[in-house]
């Protein structure tokens, strides 16, 4: 049983969309509930995973370092002179993974808990959520990169049609926008695919293989292949696996997002309901961080290293574009798309420094970001469902009005600006340790970014508590006035139920940041010896 | 090499920390039931209990180092735990000997306030994170707590959340707090890039580990933090604006404790400062000093006054750390808890009366305003007294505390100029002149608060009383601990002071100047009666030769103008910034994402007219064409039998002569 | 002997003179006349011809079934303009363009 935890977990939402297939429309109430229960059996199994797993296990390149493998011949394909085709249903955890599948899982149940409301179209809200779930989960499992993209892709549908059908008065546009967006960067991915394909053999058995860990050992390379390491092949100028590397790194760059390809992000989040908010946050942004490592440092470590100075400044760009935009903001949710924006510049700061204290960094703040971003876009659908309205500037001493709700927003604006105590805090000041280590270690990123990006900070500080001050604090001024005040309600019991866990997961972690660095450890390590940074 | 032994002095040390964080949590679940207090004040004093317990089982003994393991990254482990040496011990008592009267005082003082459930709550929180401060043994372990304390001092400024001023002014403080965080953070991450360990036992730089400018940038990183908790110049900003917060609490915070922490900051990481970057620290807190005095002597807010009175004594104590002797320093902080704490309450307990008096009358009177104050010496002797004993001692008289701390500050600030050069020399004189001008304002406030008349015009003065008992117990305590017996058995000399003596191990001291001995505390105490003499012409018998409407004067007042200057200088700048930058990335890069997509639609709609007009052009082209040469040979077809003969006929022939042509 | 050419000149101006009739005349019956001068025509031909066959005397043979021949077209050619007459109302070989596109 405990080999397929893994497997299971990326397929029970598939068995819980095919059974809601055979439901009749009209039953709204056995969708929630059946999506609750996948949602809340699938984080008792990846808790029972996180468990379970051995902080010692590096993973990275080493298929007996990951856990919960499965490893399936799937497709196996004689090609005549081009070989033989071989994809394997491939799935592994390790300390990359393991946190971010637990993630996928909790903000999968926060989403179908803020989505009890939902009126239209129950059963393909559902359907198209659980695909979804099904499909992420895969994208942080699959060890095949073909396996990979097809989960990757995957993604991008179930999100079209919920933004664009449930969504707010602009669906249309930012639904095609992201989903335009997106697939513009995997396109060119799956060149890189190929290409890799062509220049990898597997040792076993001498054919070309998708599977992602023999793309990161430099002994699996076909002498002369475009992707190879010694052939140093030239393509428009520049190195192919530079070029690889690139091509990589904006199709994962558009999902995390950076500036300048980000745009897509503020309408996206804007425009979707509550719920798929939460999960564009909470989840998605971190398969883009997500494939950096794996995908990108793994496969192409020399690319990464002569990359790092760029993408660190791309961090710094994001860190503090994103926060000033933030500044600018009417428009909570807005301003809350923003500040994701800057937070996962952060991400990429720590990524860049090609350091421990960086990536680990990096990763523990896109965790902790997944919690908090998911409890901030929530608090903000708590209002929207109320009123129906989300400027800022219509509304003034909440507090008097909804004080238990703002108790929370507190809390979590606090814990979001890096409040320390909060999960945030640890991952920004290793992220802003691992750059100005950078310089003494391996020289990859210069000091200054990293004082840059600390500056993001100082800034994410001013919008939140600019932002608490205006809506929460001082006499009580509304647009609607009496009506408004009416319609008011402070927290409901299933609001609260759902925000605690992330309140306090978030607490949990910044108090006892080991609960994750102890899994993800051994894997960042391994990384860095990989990538050749110390 | 770890040490986890659970020794009674690390029991009680955990203990102390840890019951306000219990407190805290108990009176979060218990929201307004928890309106009485007695958590929060059983709390403390059993904090006081344990951190006086812990005090004489460490004061002057081997130091205690606990540590348990935190966290690992990469290869580097991660440790939390608790240092107990001489100073956490005595900064772990102090801080609960300030705290317990505050408490106690706030149960009168808050007493029917809607809020003070959310009081006790925040009191005890922090409580909890400057106890933390105290006896954290590494560096991030101390930022943590250092950040949690400024959190505490935002919810308790902004206490009275619906006030818009309040909401401003913890904004303010948090943001201001928030640089100086930055600049902790930065040394953090300096210290430990260079030095690999965050422990601040450890920290002791070689120019080999630590290379020159770096040291000199890890230092100034810290002091930035410092600055910014202990309201340096230019960063002291918030503190004017914290006094919207409850008295209690600027007594207890903005006094006594958290903006000592910097100081506390600085001591404990003092093995890392190079010469230049103690004296920056030296030239900072004179500046501080001198500016702070300056604002002090034109406020009419009690609070406010005292305000800045904190702020020029903090910049005091950091001119202590930049002559690079900590244990004057706080021996200053010690001294200055105490009194400040007291003026603080006694102003609280003025402005309490003052309240009553407002109630009663028909239009708005500002209660903090000491222009509305007066006499008040004769309704409230027992705060005139104290408050007294308060001023004196933060005016350096003998005989008080705060002339122990502030004699030995400037003498060896003496002892320091003479070993160095240029600008430096002038620090010790300006640091006397800043005495004159501090004599000067707390006796202005004693004046136009407790002499004369009362400016307001009453019916009836019984309203005006003396401060309830629980109100009057913390004030005459702490009055008690200003004077100097609980610091030196001499009262005049300050070689004999056991908190610096137990402080000095491990800190070079300076070749004694002892003339200066004699001279420094005569000069200070002429001063104060001068100050003395001018206030009682000026305020009492209302004899003002200064113009109120001068240069100095309303620069003094607007407190040099730095308020505006930031905002029109750093904020509106930054929020143009932001909005132009929100301008650009919906037009420009937005824009160029939509410019893409019309791109990509302009390209499908030439392509679709291309293939409407032109390939399916063609092909409807070819079908006329067809057309065309049907309806051209249709003519052929007349029905008229001669025209098809002669039709039949021509081809023939033309078969015939081509046949004729080709075979001949 | 008449050499052959003449014969041959002779029975072409017949030809012509009668493809002209045919070609042109406005009236059925001279179309007749014109069909009938060409078969003339080519009946001289035969006959002219005929002097290079003395043992089969072929050109004699052939020349007199075209002269039944023509004879039987004439009758039906009559009979045919007699029909086209009663719907047409009219011997002119213009007026009959029903087949026209």
């Amino acid at each position: 049983m405990i080999p397929y935890l893994l497997t299971l977990v990326i397929f029970i939402p598939l068995a819980a969309a095919l059974l809601m297939a055979f439901v009749p429309a009209g039953k709204t109430g056995v969708f929630k509930y059946v999506a609750l229960l996948t949602g809340i059996l699938q984080l008792i199994v990846s808790a029972a995973m996180y468990g379970l797993f051995d902080g010692h296990g590096a993973g990275i390149t080493d298929e007996q370092g990951y856990q919960f493998v499965n490893h399936i011949p799937w497709i196996r394909l004689d090609l005549g002179s081009l070989g033989q085709l071989e994809i394997d249903y491939f799935v592994g955890i390790d300390g990359l993974s393991l946190p971010l599948l637990f993630l996928t899982a909790l903000v999968m149940v926060i989403a179908v808990g803020a989505s009890w409301n939902v009126v239209k179209s129950a059963k393909g809200y559902f359907i198209l959520l659980m695909i979804l779930n099904m499909a992420v989960m895969g994208v942080f499992g699959a060890l095949d990169f073909f396996l990979f993209y097809i989960f990757y892709e995957l993604m991008l549908l179930p999100l079209y049609f919920l933004i664009g059908i449930w969504g707010g008065p602009r669906r249309e546009y930012a639904a095609i926008k992201f989903f335009l967006y997106t697939l513009f960067g995997s396109v060119f991915m799956l060149l890189v695919i190929v290409g890799l394909y062509f220049s990898v053999t597997n040792p076993e058995t001498g054919a070309h293989t998708f599977n992602m860990l023999h793309m990161m050992n430099p002994d699996n390379y076909v002498p002369g292949a475009i992707f190879s390491i010694g052939a140093n092949h030239e393509l428009v100028g520049i190195s192919a696996r530079l070029l690889g590397f690139i091509v990589l790194f904006v199709a994962f760059a558009i999902k995390v997002p950076i500036v300048p390809l980000h745009t897509w992000l503020p309408d996206a989040h804007v425009e979707a309901p509550t719920p798929i908010s939460i999960i564009l946050a909470g989840i998605l942004l971190k398969v883009g961080g997500y494939g950096i490592l794996r995908i990108c440092a793994g496969i192409f470590p020399d690319a990464a290293r002569e990359s790092a100075w760029w993408l660190g400044l791309i961090g710094v760009v994001s860190i503090l574009y994103g926060a000033l935009v933030a500044l600018a903001q009417r428009d909570l949710k807005r301003m809350i798309a923003y500040s994701s924006v800057s937070h996962m510049g952060f991400v990429l700061l720590g990524i860049a420094s090609l350091t421990a204290e960086g990536i680990s960094g990096a990763l523990f703040q896109m965790i902790s970001h997944g919690f908090l971003s998911a409890a901030l876009f929530f608090l903000v659908g708590v209002v929207y469902d109320r009123v129906h309205d989300r400027d800022i500037y219509h509304f003034r001493g909440l507090a008097n009005v909804m004080p238990r709700y703002t108790v929370f927003v507190a809390i979590a604006f606090f814990a979001s600006l890096g409040l320390p105590g909060f999960s945030a805090f640890i991952g920004e000041a290793f992220v802003i340790i691992g750059a100005f280590n950078a310089e003494s270690v391996n020289g990859m990123i210069p000091r200054w970014m990293a004082l840059a990006g600390s500056l993001g900070i100082l800034l994410s500080a001013a919008y939140f508590l600019w932002t608490l001050q205006r809506m929460f604090f001082g006499q009580t001024r509304l647009k609607g006035g009496d009506s408004w005040a009416a319609a008011l309600t402070d927290a409901s019991a299933r609001e609260t139920t759902l925000l605690v866990p992330m309140l306090v997961l978030a607490l949990a972690l910044g108090v006892y940041p080991a609960l994750a660095f102890d899994k993800i450890n051994a894997s960042v390590v391994a990384l860095v010896e990989l990538i050749g940074g110390k | 090499m770890l040490s986890t032994v659970l020794t009674y002095p690390v029991l009680a040390a955990l203990t102390a920390v840890a019951l306000p964080l219990l407190a805290f949590l108990l009176s979060a679940a218990l929201g307004r039931r928890a309106r009485s207090g007695s958590i929060a004040v059983a709390s403390i004093s059993l904090s006081l209990v344990a951190a006086a317990y812990v005090f004489g089982q460490v004061w002057n003994q081997e130091s205690i180092r606990v540590q348990w393991e935190w966290f690992t990254v990469g290869s580097h482990r991660f440790l939390v735990g608790l240092t107990l040496d001489n100073l956490s011990a005595m900064m772990l008592l102090l801080v609960c000997v300030i705290a317990w009267p505050v408490h106690v005082y706030s149960v009168a003082y808050m007493k029917g306030d809607s809020g003070i459930h959310r009081y006790w709550a925040y009191l005890s929180l922090f409580c909890f994170a400057m106890l933390g401060l105290v006896i954290a043994d590494n560096l991030l372990l101390m930022y943590i707590f250092w950040e949690l304390v400024g959190f505490a001092s935002y919810l308790l400024i902004g206490f009275w959340f619906t006030k818009e001023s309040a909401v401003q002014a913890n904004k303010k403080a948090f943001l201001v707090n928030r640089i100086g965080d930055l600049g902790f953070l930065i040394g953090i991450a300096l210290v430990y890039s260079h030095l690999g360990t965050l422990d601040t036992e450890a920290l002791t730089a070689t120019p080999e580990t630590f290379p020159a400018t770096w040291h000199t940038v890890a230092g100034l990183a810290f002091f930035l933090g410092a600055m910014a908790k202990s309201a340096q110049f230019p960063l002291h900003v918030w503190l004017p604006d914290a006094m919207e917060g409850p008295t209690a609490v600027s007594s207890l915070i903005h006094a006594a404790t958290m903006v000592a922490a910097g100081v506390f900051l600085l001591a404990r990481i003092h093995p890392l400062f190079d010469g230049n970057t103690l004296m920056v620290i030296a030239v900072t807190g004179t500046v501080t000093a001198l500016v702070a005095a300056c604002f002090a002597l034109t406020q009419y807010d009690i609070k406010k006054i005292l305000a800045f009175s904190t702020i020029s004594q903090l910049g005091f104590m950091m001119v202590g750390i930049g002559i690079g002797l900590f244990p004057v320093a706080l021996f200053h902080l010690a001294t200055h808890a105490f009194f400040k704490c007291l003026l603080f309450l006694c102003a609280g307990a003025v402005i309490h009366q003052m309240h009553h008096v407002a109630e009663s009358q028909q239009h708005e009177i500002d209660p903090q305003d000491i222009r509305n104050m007066g006499g008040l010496r004769r309704h409230m002797p027992v705060t005139f007294a104290t408050m007294l004993i308060a001023s004196l001692a933060l005016a350096g008289f003998p005989f008080t505390s705060g002339y122990l701390s502030k004699d030995a500050l400037i003498v060896h600030t003496f002892e320091w100029a003479a070993l160095q050069s240029g600008f430096a020399k002038v620090i010790p004189y300006l640091l006397l002149a800043v005495s004159a001008l501090t004599s000067f304002y707390i006796l202005r406030l004693l004046a136009k608060v407790f002499f004369g008349s009362f400016r307001v015009g009453l019916k009836d003065t019984s309203m005006l009383h003396e401060a309830p008992l629980s109100m009057r117990i913390p004030m005459v305590f702490l009055a008690a601990c200003s004077l100097f017996p609980l610091f030196s058995m001499h009262p005049l000399n300050d070689g004999h002071v056991w908190l610096m003596q137990g402080l000095t191990t491990t800190v070079s001291s300076l070749p004694p100047l002892r003339l200066l001995h004699l001279a420094v505390p005569v000069l200070t105490t002429l001063a104060t009666c001068v100050s003395a003499m001018m206030a009682w012409r000026w305020y009492v018998s209302s004899r003002y030769p200064l113009k109120t409407d001068s240069l100095p004067y309303r620069w003094s007042y607007n407190q040099g103008y730095l308020n505006p200057f930031y905002e029109w200088v750093i904020v509106r700048p930054l929020l143009r910034l932001s909005h132009f930058l929100f301008w650009m990335d919906l037009r420009i890069v937005d824009g160029i994402v939509n410019g893409l997509a019309s791109l990509g639609r302009s390209l499908a709609a030439a392509a679709s007219w291309m293939d409407m007009r032109i390939v399916d052009g063609l092909v409807r082209l070819s079908g006329k064409v067809a057309w065309w040469l049907g309806n051209l040979f249709r003519r052929l077809q007349t029905g008229r039998v001669q025209h098809y003969f002669t039709t039949v006929f021509l081809i023939i022939l033309v078969i015939l002569i081509y046949h004729i042509v080709v075979l001949l | 002997m008449i050499p052959l050419t003449h014969f041959l000149i002779v029975s072409a101006c017949l030809f012509a003179i009668g493809l002209y009739a045919v070609l042109s005349r406005r009236n059925a019956i001279m179309v007749l006349v014109g069909i009938e001068l060409m078969i003339n025509a080519s009946i001289l031909n035969l006959v002219a011809f005929g002097r290079y066959d003395k043992t089969l005397y072929g050109g004699q043979v052939f020349a007199l079934f075209a002269i039944v021949l023509a004879a039987a077209a004439v009758a039906v050619a009559l009979a045919i303009i007699l029909n086209v007459y009663k719907f047409y109302k009219s011997v002119n070989p213009e007026d009959i363009n029903h087949l026209k596109d």
